[in-house]
């Protein structure tokens, strides 16, 4: 399966009377786009507002981030199975809005979760400080119960950024990229001498606030299976998880999923990179158990010799993450785990909730339990009034002069498990 | 129906949920977050398996006050596994202080709804 990514650099957007793209600049066109939004009878009202990286601007509480794509070539559409049909995506072309996100807010339940800011300390903690991003603040009917209202709000993120992806159609872009998978036999005869390397993605799936979609599927009633992974770049797999916002994957960084790309980066090179599972993290522990053994199995019969695993999430998740990896590891394969730590605030205590010897490989994403001192902004995008709730927050942590103590588990994708950010020990 | 598991809980509105179910007992003690996973963990002992993950969701110990896990209905010997489990579970609470005090029951109620609705996706 072969996709080319064809890159239109955004690098601010405005609001105007017609949507378009122009020089670089998104234009956005608001009556349209609340007009999407409010097609929706479970929305009461949307306000739209622009938060660009450097300004004096907090977005709270942050539900999701979606980043504008159009397949333009090839079978399906973006998000394939939720606003698509359920064609299999990840082959001919795509062209995406880079520098562009749509990122929803709306209180679902009073503990609320994530923290973008686009400036000052907390800025570089999240990816979205770096994006134009189009913030939808959306205020549900009145009495809508809070499964409804989750499911409204991410449809109506999902929508709007497939309407602003539309407008990328007939553009030439910047910059391409191509990925490619081959079939295991084609894979095995082109590249005899390299490593058969495997990603292995787990997927926050535990109900309200936690789940995943994977081609419209809730993940938490799927086995473990194998996807290409350019079918992730065309939006297979969307966000439904949003509590402690540091560790879990907006649908934006399923579409960029860095392990992918980086592992794209070397396929060929001194790797193959042979295929890609997707496996959940239920609360029942006999999923778990099946789960784990699928993704052990699959591994085994893709032929893999090395798999990165990566986990979202913290707790139960790590039973998850060590089942994972001491199952594959027991096949005779080579893995590498990716996590980020509950360490707590001075970072002395056990990282993980579980833990086995064959874990001997592991890159984390940083101690969630940070502290940091979130400023005074100009403007704040949504409401701060839920941050001494948040996971993260505590009570009576915003002072006088405005400042908000907070652990970094507030800062969506602080410690993002896949590592999409731009923090480093390096 | 015969009950195939227990759910211990202190969360009403999972106990309201879980009341109707044929398939489950419920054991409903309005106590401590933490105090839920020692009954989980006396049970244990008592030779019942752990069915779910006592540290189910992202909402962290400490953060929300409810917790609602499910144990097996039958008993045998003593599952150690289910004990390395609670007991992980349990040193894991203690790392988190308690944030859920004075907490206004709008709240209340939205930390009941995330975890009755984790429990229920058992089903």
């Amino acid at each position: 399966m072969k996709l080319e990514l064809g890159y239109i650099n955004i690098h601010d957007i405005q609001f105007g009377k017609v949507s378009k793209v122009e020089k670089g600049v998104l234009y956005v066109d608001a009556e349209a786009v609340k007009k999407i939004v409010l097609e929706d009878e479970q929305i009461a009202s949307v306000e739209l507002d622009i938060a660009r990286p450097g300004e004096s601007v907090r977005i709270t509480p942050v539900k999701d981030v979606i980043e504008p794509r159009v397949k333009v070539e090839g079978p399906g559409g973006m998000f394939p199975g939720v606003i698509s049909k359920v064609d299999t995506v990840g082959s001919g072309k795509t062209h995406v809005l880079r520098g562009a996100a749509v990122v929803t807010t709306g209180k679902i339940v009073g503990f609320q979760e994530g923290v973008i800011d686009m400036s000052g300390p907390a800025a570089p903690y999240t990816p979205f400080s770096k994006t134009n991003n189009l913030v939808l603040v959306m205020q549900p009917v009145e009495g809508l119960k809070q499964h409804d209202h989750e499911h409204a709000v991410r449809m109506a993120g999902l929508k709007v950024a497939v309407y602003l992806g539309e407008l990328a159609r007939s553009l030439t872009p910047d910059e391409t990229a191509c990925f490619e998978t081959l079939s295991m036999k084609e894979g095995m005869e082109k590249y005899p001498n390299l490593p058969r390397v495997g990603y292995v993605q787990m997927l926050q799936s535990q109900g309200l606030l936690h789940d995943t979609y994977v081609y419209g599927v809730d993940a938490k009633k799927t086995l473990s299976t194998v996807i290409y992974p350019t079918e992730v770049f065309d939006g297979a797999i969307i966000s439904g998880n949003c509590v402690s916002a540091c560790d879990k994957n907006p649908t934006y960084v399923h579409q960029n999923n860095p392990i992918v790309h980086d592992l794209f980066a070397r396929h060929g090179k001194d790797i193959n990179f042979a295929a890609m599972v997707i496996t959940n993290e239920n609360v029942y522990l006999a999923d778990k158990e099946r789960s784990s053994n699928w993704a052990a199995k699959l591994c085994e019969f893709l032929s893999l010799d090395a798999v990165i695993i990566t986990e979202e999430g913290f707790g139960n998740p790590d039973t998850d993450l060590i089942m994972n990896c001491r199952k594959i590891s027991e096949k005779g394969i080579k893995t590498v785990i990716v996590t980020d730590e509950y360490a707590g605030r001075d970072g002395s205590s056990q990282s993980l909730a579980d833990a086995h010897a064959s874990a001997d490989a592991l890159v984390t994403a940083g101690n969630a339990n940070q502290v940091i001192t979130l400023p005074k902004m100009d403007k704040v995008i949504g409401t701060e009034d839920y941050v001494g709730i948040i996971a993260g927050g505590w009570d009576k942590n915003k002072h006088a002069d405005g400042t908000i103590d907070a652990e970094i588990q507030v800062i969506t994708g602080a410690t993002s498990e896949v590592g999409f950010g731009y923090l480093s020990a390096r | 129906m015969r009950a195939r598991m227990i759910i211990i809980t202190n969360n009403p509105m999972a106990r309201d949920a879980i009341s109707i179910r044929e398939d489950c007992e419920l054991r409903y003690t309005p106590v401590s977050y933490r105090e839920v996973l020692l009954l989980a963990r006396n049970a244990v002992h008592g030779g019942h398996k752990l069915l779910t993950h006592p540290l189910s969701g992202s909402v962290k110990p400490g953060e929300t006050p409810y917790k609602s896990l499910a144990i097996s209905k039958e008993t045998g010997s003593l599952d150690f596994h289910s004990l390395s489990l609670i007991e992980n579970c349990i040193q894991t609470c203690d790392k988190f202080p308690i944030r859920y005090e004075n907490l206004p029951e709008s709240i209340l109620q939205d930390f009941q709804v995330v975890d009755s609705a984790l429990i229920q996706s058992i089903f």
